[in-house]
């Protein structure tokens, strides 16, 4: 076992997830100001990334099998077909996030913005980007931890027979693991652990700074660079010297008019008009294929369909929507504990700076292992207890928690985390001022206060929690002789159809669950966050005029 | 009579003993500042920006514990923050998912009132502060000399002794501001009220004229108490008056001679 090559394959590893987080961000403002802009883009997007979210990443092999590995081939399409896989893994609540920001932008600043006749791309620079780096900053832990989890899947695939990997920790583990090599796994777990709180530290105080900077007078000082770093600010793509709505009233109010005429301030120019009129007939025309294509590619596989399967499958839908349901209990109880882990532990972390230098770390290093390499250990050294004290239905549900619980709980947790931070030291005066109790602090201030960051976070939470009660549900042979199974369950029926080459029953239960998670995102994401813009934008609570 | 002994004749309300605020070793704030408050008194403390005014009144308030020194209200230490010494802040902060009547109940959670009486508590200060009819709507429906009438009134339900006063009015258009400045003196102490004296932090000369009793001037770096002027001039007070110009031109004197040195 050669250590140096565990450290390369971990800075591998950190440098793709690194990458494409980068590239999420960047796709992610894209598409929220889409969102925002067009109510129909909304209604659409929202409910696709939700349903996104919720498809596990070994569900996107068949597409990776096609595009990259048959498609490109050689090394780049094993390369581009893993970061498509980590890319799914970091990008669906990067996006959540933007669109969570970008929507709540204060009403006041958005008419400075309209007032001056921005542009998409000053309005994206001054005022829509700068908005969104809390937000997005709380998503990068949830991302980061994310990649690492399903790294040994995202960076080792099998399609059919044949076993696809590329250079990086997580192929490192999966041959470990293959080989019983468990001091590699072990060795590769601390390496990851290293990495992991590094990044860690650094995101941290990204945040912290992006909150100093961005959020409304928060209680974090804004960091100023000395003399001796000058030279480098031009690289600092985020420094800002002065508080967040002086920085946008500066700005705002001193705008580089261009394209406007004269006592028309901001006023389109015909071009500009001509390219706004054609870049939404674009996107609609775009939209419009990608919808008949979508029709017609269903009606062909409808039609290819004998009817007796049709009927067996419309027989079987009462069951399927009872092992839905049942899987959405346990994915309600995933989530209540992520909410009250992050409510206390988050919220203790949060008002508590020192602890948290060290226990935020500890927490990203825990929601970043994955899971598949050492749940077979804590299941080993759990068994005979639970086997012995406990009926075998109860703790097969108690390990299908665990399981979900850690695959989600982080997203909540760091949202939230990051959503107490940005509360402006103003409402924290006023709540030690009036002696509000916790309960009365949560209830009246902080929960309200970071409604936006609690939708991003709980949202993201239910969508990724399926991931982990999928491994949990169906685990043949977890430790060599025992296997986990749950009676029922949706993601135990899709798991077993695959393993018995049923894919039409498999598809089937999945189309369902579509119908339900999409309309799921219409009903809880869209109308929750158009509540958060409404009622719940903190920094309109702070009037300075 | 001599002016000392006027005063120890008043009860002392609030009162800080060698207070001091310092970032680091290097980076001390303000030091040595000793000041009072007596029944019936609107003190004001005036000084260049960045001297740390803001940073006092929190410390008043124990908001922002300070790094040296002690503060008290009516002879015991101030060890926590307290809804017996109340803030209004510079940025008005009222919190936009409450209406008006809810954000001033806030301020009554921590006394433990029946929901009836908190109820009709809010409404009379919302009244006092001349906000009756609105009590429904939500801050961002309301102008800013509402939003601050609110946080005001927020400030007074939670019977407070002090009030302090955070540059009250500075986002203020200069014709709610003067009309807010000629409330807020029979405001503050109006029988209604339990306030006993408030402290106000001001760039304003004019307003530091209109409503103190006595201004404490801070200068220098670090920061300390440079002068204590009683404004002695009978109210209602008009800025049209020549000694009222007086006392803004000393100040003004104050401020300048000490920025020159």
């Amino acid at each position: 076992m050669d250590i140096l090559i565990i450290a390369l394959a971990t800075l591998a590893t950190i440098s793709r997830i690194l990458g494409l987080i980068a590239l999420s961000v960047l796709t992610g403002w894209g598409l929220a100001y889409l969102a925002v802009k067009s109510r129909r883009f909304e209604n659409i997007y929202v409910p696709f990334v939700n349903v996104l979210e919720s498809i596990p990443v070994i569900a996107f092999l068949p597409i990776v099998l096609l595009v990259f590995i048959q498609g490109l081939g050689g090394f780049w399409g094993v390369e581009i077909a893993a970061d498509f896989l980590v890319f799914d893994a970091v990008s669906w609540n990067v996006w959540i996030g933007a669109y969570q920001a970008f929507k709540t932008v204060p009403e006041h600043l958005l008419e400075v913005s309209e007032n001056y006749g921005f542009g998409f791309g000053r309005t994206m620079l001054k005022l829509y980007i700068p908005h969104s780096i809390p937000r997005v900053a709380s998503n990068l832990f949830a991302s980061f931890a994310d990649a690492f989890f399903y790294i040994t899947v995202s960076e080792v695939f099998i399609v059919g027979v044949k076993t696809y990997q590329t250079f990086g920790i997580g192929t490192l583990i999966a041959n470990f693991v293959q080989e019983s090599n468990f001091i590699g796994v072990y060795y590769s777990l601390g390496f990851i652990a290293i990495g992991v709180v590094a990044v860690t530290i650094v995101l941290n105080m990204f945040s912290r700074s992006a909150i100093a900077k961005y959020g409304v007078d928060s209680t974090h000082e804004i960091k100023h660079h000395g003399p001796m770093s000058r030279r480098f600010r031009g690289l600092d793509l985020f420094r800002v010297r002065s508080r967040y709505l002086s920085r946008y009233a500066a700005r705002l109010a001193h705008p580089r008019h261009r394209g406007g005429f004269e006592g028309e301030v901001g006023a389109p120019t015909p071009v500009r008009h001509i390219i706004r009129v054609a870049m939404k007939s674009l996107i609609f025309c775009m939209g419009v294929g990608v919808f008949i294509y979508l029709i017609y590619s269903s009606i062909l596989i409808a039609f290819a369909v004998p009817r007796e399967q049709w009927n067996r499958y419309f027989a079987s839908t009462p069951y399927l929507l009872y092992s839905m349901g049942a899987d959405y209990v346990r994915v309600l109880v995933v989530t209540l504990a992520a909410l009250g882990v992050a409510l206390t532990f988050g919220y203790a972390l949060a008002t508590h700076r020192r602890a948290s230098l060290i226990l935020a770390p500890v927490v990203q290093a825990i929601s970043a292992f994955p899971a598949p390499a050492y749940f077979p250990i804590i299941f080993i050294t759990t068994f005979p207890l639970f086997s012995a004290t406990l009926p075998k239905g109860f703790y097969t549900e108690i390990y299908v928690f665990i399981l979900g619980f850690l695959s989600c709980f982080y997203y909540v947790f760091f949202d939230f985390w990051i959503g107490v931070q940005a509360i402006p030291t103003q409402f924290w005066e006023v709540m030690r001022n009036h002696e509000l109790s916790f309960r009365t602090r949560m209830r009246r201030i902080i929960v309200p206060g970071t409604f936006p960051y609690l939708i991003t976070g709980i949202s993201s939470t239910i969508n990724s929690a399926w991931a982990g009660i999928e491994i949990g549900e169906y685990w043949p042979n977890i430790d060599g002789t025992h296997s986990l199974e749950v009676r029922d369950g949706m993601m135990k029926y899709i798991g077993l159809n695959m393993a018995n080459g049923q894919v039409g029953n498999a598809a089937w239960v999945s189309l369902l669950f579509a119908i339900v998670v999409a309309i799921y995102g219409i009903v809880f994401t869209r109308n929750l966050m158009d509540l958060a813009r409404r009622k719940y934008v903190v920094e309109e609570g702070v009037y300075a005029a | 009579m001599s002016e000392e002994a006027v005063f120890s004749k008043d009860r002392t309300e609030l009162e800080c003993r060698d207070l001091g605020y310092a970032y680091s070793k290097l980076k001390v704030v303000f030091q040595n500042i000793n000041l009072r408050t007596r029944e019936n008194e609107f003190v004001a403390i005036v000084g260049p920006t960045g001297c740390g005014k803001s940073t006092l009144i929190r410390n008043l308030a124990y908001l922002t514990p300070p790094t040296t020194g002690h503060v008290f209200l009516n002879g015991s230490e101030v060890k926590r923050p307290s809804s017996r010494i109340s803030l209004v802040h510079q940025s008005i902060a009222t919190f936009p998912w409450m209406t008006a009547l809810e954000n001033v109940k806030l301020s009554l959670i921590s006394k433990k009132l029946d929901p009836a009486e908190a109820d009709r508590t809010a409404r009379e200060m919302l009244q006092l502060v001349g906000l009756n009819g609105v009590e429904d709507y939500y801050p961002k429906e309301m102008s800013g000399g509402m939003r601050q009438k609110i946080a005001i009134a927020r400030a007074l339900a939670a019977s407070p002794e002090i009030l302090l006063l955070d540059e009250p009015f500075v986002h203020l258009d200069e014709l709610t501001a003067t009309s807010m400045r000629r409330e807020i003196y029979n405001l503050v102490f109006n029988p209604e009220t339990s306030l006993k004296s408030a402290v106000l932090v001001s760039h304003n000369l004019n307003e530091v004229i209109e409503l103190s009793d006595r201004v404490y001037v801070m200068n220098g770096s670090p920061a300390t108490l440079v002068d204590e002027i009683n404004v002695n001039i009978p109210r209602p007070r008009s800025p049209r008056d020549p000694t009222f110009f007086d006392f803004v031109d000393r100040l003004y004197n104050e401020l300048d001679m000490n920025l020159k040195q």
